[in-house]
């Protein structure tokens, strides 16, 4: 027994000391915003979490609570499911996979709680409103890069091409490949040489880049589905001194050191394609759900992407770093 | 006769496969626009080297616990943590000494706080007697956990700069350095292993515990040391691994404890403990290594690599045992 209680009291310190206050305060008209997060470990995501706690914390009538899904749908779903009964006065998710998020997010709804889907769409219309971001377009934009540069570079739209895929069959990936081969199939002299799956990270582009540079010896382009995985590429073309012979091109173009926006400022990435984080949208939108009583919003929002290239990297780079 | 025989039959078979996996890699490899196998270029092959280190490294300490019949699943985690430790006492923190001294300091301060988390292990597997399996998944998770909440979920960036930490990143990714390590670790754990009594100590826990404990050896401190020893040589991955990908990133190194303890099975180093050695190990390091070069090379598709990996370690294993009780059979005959 005075095991238990032990483990009890040790637990209990350490809730009280890990967990982030929740209580309300006995002020009225404190807003309850509540982020149903799909990973919170991933850079893109840690970046719209403190984009989105940035935004709440300027408002002294908004309180915010983040709940991680881990990467889990059914860890996401139970979230929500104990979200609804809280009664926050916004809800923003950032679903994990799009079917099965769609019937928590009606009883959401059917609770009368606003809901704000993030960047992924559900299968049914279970949102007040949907923030969309278009990965196909953001694909077609560095297809069309490629190309133009391409040109530039030796008077014609021939060359090589070095593919670096994120985890197959996520959207993300799906979508970036798609657009840029939408343009780039248009082109016969332009060949995808090599694809690799690097699953978005940085080491894991850097290995399959080195065993693709004994394979390949000649290369014009490395598209990577995101940054880090350029950023791994550049590395180990830059141990071989090969990477001047071709550039890089990787989408989201996070602020901040560690993020892509950076990358092409220290000359590493030809370019970057930015990936909106959203939730600066989602909660202009939000705010207004919550303060105009007939503020009707739009059903969707498409959110535009921006090329980002040494021209306004810096420029960028200030107003994406927070 | 047969107990010194069988070792280096077993040695033998061992080395076989390897030799087998570098003839079809060779005979499988594509060629360059001259006409040379890319697989046996000098490059090429310190590649492999290369690849191999980090999980080579953490398998030397995988090997100690496997020896005891214990196991340690936190070490992809521990890669983790030191790695984004080490990152950020370069990148954040600014203590005004020379960049020399810097780079040792925040080196040595990842390899205790890895060492730290081994010793725990080892501490609450000896004393609270909970299996190695529990115990170090609870930490395999508990430091993810740790290293997440050090970096606030962000990769700790390692920049191109002419700083103290590009100038950590550009010497310890040198591949003469990340492979020196590993080459001179195996050296000093295989001697530690063969040659000191700490060694037999090792593997006379896991081979009968119960006659260790008769016999009155020091049960507990060695198995402490033994988790110690495990977590500071992910340590020592973890720091390569910082250098060589420009980042502490606290998501790395997931999923690497299997491919360790994977290595060192097929090293033909038995998970009921007691059998096995640092030799056999590096040769199941070395097998998956050049497996995986092979398939790369040829640009084979992913989720292939994935199901030939596991029917090929399944075979591998399956082999050493057939060589186990070839040999049991020759002794009772």
């Amino acid at each position: 027994m005075t095991r238990k209680t032990a483990a009890a009291v040790v637990a209990g310190a350490f809730l009280a000391g890990c967990s982030k206050k929740t209580q309300d305060t006995a002020a009225a008209k404190v807003h309850l915003v509540a982020f149903s997060q799909c990973n919170n470990a991933e850079p893109y995501r840690a970046a719209q979490n403190d984009l989105l706690a940035r935004i709440v914390g300027q408002s002294k009538d908004l309180r915010l609570t983040i709940t991680d899904g881990q990467q889990d749908t059914s860890k996401q779903i139970a979230q929500i499911e104990t979200l609804i009964p809280q009664k926050p006065d916004l809800l923003i998710v950032a679903p994990n996979e799009r079917a099965p998020l769609t019937a928590v997010m009606g009883k959401a709804m059917a609770a009368g709680i606003p809901t704000i889907c993030l960047e992924r769409d559900i299968v049914e219309p279970n949102y007040t409103t949907y923030i969309a971001c278009d990965n196909l377009a953001i694909g077609r934009m560095a297809g069309q890069f490629i190309v133009d540069r391409l040109k530039a570079k030796k008077g014609a739209a021939k060359g090589k091409i070095v593919e670096i895929k994120g985890l197959l069959g996520v959207e993300g990936q799906i979508n970036r490949h798609g657009g840029a081969h939408e343009v780039l199939k248009q082109y016969p002299d332009i060949k995808v040489v090599h694809e690799a799956v690097a699953d978005w990270l940085q080491n894991k582009g850097r290995e399959r880049m080195l065993e693709i540079l004994r394979a390949q010896p000649e290369i014009d382009v490395v598209y990577a589905h995101n940054d880090p995985m350029a950023v791994g590429a550049y590395l180990a073309a830059k141990e071989l001194g090969r990477e001047r012979q071709m550039f890089f091109v990787g989408v989201d173009a996070l602020g901040g050191p560690a993020g892509g926006i950076r990358k092409v400022m220290d000359g590493v990435l030809a370019a970057t394609f930015y990936y909106p984080l959203a939730v600066d949208k989602a909660m202009e939108v939000g705010v207004r759900i919550l303060r105009e009583p007939g503020f009707k919003p739009e059903k969707k929002y498409t959110l535009g992407s921006e090329m980002i290239t040494p021209a306004n990297a810096a420029q960028m780079y200030q107003k994406l770093t927070f | 006769m047969s107990g010194r025989l069988a070792p280096a039959i077993g040695r033998l078979q061992s080395v076989l496969g390897l030799v087998i996996i570098i003839v079809l890699a060779s005979a499988l490899s594509p060629r360059t626009p001259g006409g040379e196998l890319i697989f046996l270029q000098l490059g090429n092959v310190t590649d492999i080297l290369r690849q191999v280190s980090e999980i080579g490294v953490m398998s030397l300490g995988m090997t100690l616990v496997i020896l005891t019949a214990g196991i340690d699943l936190s070490v992809g985690s521990t890669l983790a943590l030191s790695s984004t430790t080490v990152a950020m006492l370069l990148t954040g923190w600014r203590p005004g000494l020379p960049a020399e001294a810097h780079i040792w300091i925040a080196i040595a301060a990842a390899l205790l706080v890895s060492a730290v988390a081994g010793a725990l292990n080892g501490l609450v597997i000896s004393t609270l007697r909970i299996q190695p399996f529990v115990v170090t998944l609870a930490s395999m998770i508990g430091i993810r956990g740790l290293a997440r909440r050090l970096t606030d979920n962000t990769n700790v960036d390692i920049g191109f700069g002419q700083d103290v930490s590009a100038r950590f990143a550009d010497t310890a990714s040198r591949k003469l350095l990340v492979v020196g390590v590993f080459a001179i670790l195996a050296a000093i754990f295989a001697i530690m292993l063969t040659r000191t009594v700490f060694g037999r100590r090792v593997k006379a826990i896991g081979d009968n515990e119960r006659a260790a404990i008769f016999a009155g050896l020091p049960i507990r401190r060695t198995r402490i040391w033994v988790y110690t020893l495990c977590a500071l040589l992910a340590g020592v991955a973890g720091v390569i691994h910082a250098a060589q990908n420009h980042q502490g990133n606290p998501n790395a190194g997931v999923s690497y404890e299997l491919d360790a303890i994977a290595a060192v099975v097929i090293g033909g180093t038995s998970l009921a403990g007691g059998q096995g050695s640092i030799a056999g190990t590096l040769i199941g390091t070395l097998f998956m290594g050049i497996l995986t070069n092979m398939l790369r090379l040829n640009n084979v598709d992913s989720n292939s690599e994935l199901m030939l990996k596991a029917v090929i370690i399944v075979a591998a294993v399956w082999i050493q045992q057939a060589r186990v009780s070839l040999f049991s059979r020759e002794r009772s005959s």
